[in-house]
């Protein structure tokens, strides 16, 4: 057994410009390489990581120093074993696939129908803050069962919380801006508790105060928290990689718009070419060996999806996007005990209702020569601007 | 200790010896049978670990309504004998039982 490898010569900025060139040079080194840009050791192979997901006794997902209990509070999300699963069966009944097909999904045809509806004249638009944003805002809005509000403060929330649990190197102005997008959450929660309570339905706040035992007040606080923050970056990013993914590619596009039952395969294809979450955090607690290399007891570990579905030893031409690969299962929305609670409504609202609108609704949808899409991220990774035109 | 036969969808058979008390799931995984992959390890919440089960057998349990919802989600039909196997525990009665394997999760 070896001791874990350091790379040293790796800029943040470039990590965050274009992770995977460095992801495939991390991949190729060893199983696991401590990356100085980044602070943290990265597992970045595609069975590695499935392995670690099946072992939670040894890579755990709680971490009292993180940030994350510290912005957020005490979620389920950072817990492992029954504390996980008790929060985690809370919610259970707003993530239906039954209650998203008949409760949630037209609702948001509709969010949908309306934001199109308001662009549709001009001919052109940036589609991240035009659709994908309000989109992804507004849709968790409902579910989540606040009260309506302007959509850019859900996402004001979302991106202080995000960043509040990033803050590594304290600043003083992110921990201000963290700190009152918990307030303004709390307070939200506190508007509409009560007629959760009185009315039963199927909103996430109304899942936990039903829940057997109800879930304590804290405890909703945290976990509302860990969904507002996790909850909308990756569905407005989906919508836009998938989005691009098309539209870079037009052969795939006139196949999936000749067959439509091709949507949900364009879906996981997606969100494997570009995870919207590239890297999520797991913490070993005792020592081990990870095909071959000694990770000491203590270790802070980032499973890194993002670099795990593009592995060439599992995924053939793993940078191209190809909606006709042969079928094989991906990491984007995990593995294991923390498998994204999101997913079935993501595939829903993305896959079958979003972008199939999108192309149905804006002619001749296409990128601008002039005005290419802009890519940013390695722990959360999507288009930050994708401009378009369409035959209004 | 029961013997469970899996037959997967090209008719290859595959003995496994389980322990009681494990799920289906954990007893297939853990002898490397194909065709399950059980992507969120029995949270169920993937549907990736389906399987066919003789629904008369009277040994697998009821099927909860989260699973009951999660099975109009799977890859392969849904059939009366459909069930989700990490949610189905391994009992004594289940010796020489045959489950099929899916052919796509
Ligand atoms: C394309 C969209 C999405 C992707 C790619 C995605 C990805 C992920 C990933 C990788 C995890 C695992 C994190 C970890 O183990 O630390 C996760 C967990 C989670 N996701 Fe998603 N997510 C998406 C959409 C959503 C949505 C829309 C919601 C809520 C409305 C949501 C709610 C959650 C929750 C509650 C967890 C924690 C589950 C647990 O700890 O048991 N996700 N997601
Ligand atoms: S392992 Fe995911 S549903 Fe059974």
């Amino acid at each position: 057994m070896s001791a874990v490898p350091v790379v040293a010569d790796i800029s943040y900025d470039a990590l965050l410009d274009d992770p995977y060139p460095i992801f495939r040079r991390v991949r190729d080194t060893a199983p696991a390489v401590f990356v100085a840009a980044a602070n943290l050791t990265l597992v970045t192979r595609f069975d590695d990581i499935m392995k670690i997901e099946r072992d939670p006794a040894t890579y755990s997902s709680d971490n009292p120093a993180s940030l994350v209990n510290k912005v957020m509070g005490p979620t389920f999300m950072r817990k492992d074993g029954a504390e996980h699963a008790v929060g985690r069966k809370a919610i259970e009944p707003s993530f239906r696939p039954g209650t998203i097909k008949e409760h949630w999904a037209p609702k948001f045809a509709e969010i949908c129908e309306r934001l199109l509806n308001s662009v549709i004249k001009a001919g052109e638009a940036d589609l991240f803050p035009a659709l994908a944003a309000p989109m992804a805002s507004l849709s968790l809005m409902e579910m989540i069962g606040f009260k309506e509000m302007p959509w850019e403060t859900l996402a004001l929330w979302s991106q202080s919380l995000i960043d509040g649990a990033g803050n590594y190197s304290r600043d003083a102005e992110i921990e201000r801006k963290a700190m009152a997008a918990g307030a303004g959450i709390d307070a939200a929660i506190e508007a509409v508790l009560d007629h959760h309570r009185e009315h039963p339905n199927p909103s996430i706040l109304s899942s936990m105060v039903r829940a057997d035992p109800p879930m304590p007040i804290e405890e909703i606080r945290a976990n509302i928290k860990v969904i507002i923050g996790g909850g909308l970056n990756e569905p407005r990013d989906a919508i836009l990689t998938l989005t691009l993914g098309l539209l870079a590619n037009p052969a795939q596009k006139h196949s999936v718009l000749a067959k439509p039952e091709l949507w949900p395969t364009a879906f996981e294809e997606a969100v494997r070419w570009i995870s919207p979450i590239g890297m999520y955090p797991r913490r070993v607690t005792r020592e081990a060996d990870l095909s071959g290399v000694t990770l000491p007891e203590g270790l802070q570990i980032g499973l890194c999806v993002g670099a795990a579905n593009r592995d060439d030893r599992r995924f053939a031409d793993p940078d191209q996007f190809d909606i006709f690969r042969p079928r094989q299962s991906h990491l984007a929305f995990g593995a294991g005990a923390h498998f994204c609670a999101g997913t079935w409504v993501s595939r829903q609202t993305v896959g079958r209702i979003v972008v199939p609108m999108l192309f149905e609704r804006l002619a001749n949808l296409r990128l601008r020569d002039d005005a290419p899409p802009v890519l940013r991220g390695w722990v959360f990774r999507g288009p930050v601007s994708l401009p378009v035109r369409w035959d209004a | 200790m029961p013997k469970i036969i899996f037959i997967n969808a090209d008719g290859a058979t595959r003995e496994v010896v389980a322990s009681t008390g494990q799920s289906v799931m954990e007893a297939a995984l853990a002898a490397g049978v194909s065709g399950i992959v059980a992507e969120c390890n029995g949270a169920a919440a993937c549907a990736t670990c389906h399987c066919y089960f003789d629904s008369n057998a009277g040994c697998t349990g009821e099927i909860g309504e989260h699973e009951n919802e999660m099975l109009g989600f799977t890859a392969s039909e849904r059939t009366a004998d459909s069930r989700l196997s990490c949610q189905v525990r391994v009992v004594a009665e289940m010796e020489g039982m045959t489950i099929r394997v899916p052919s796509v999760q």
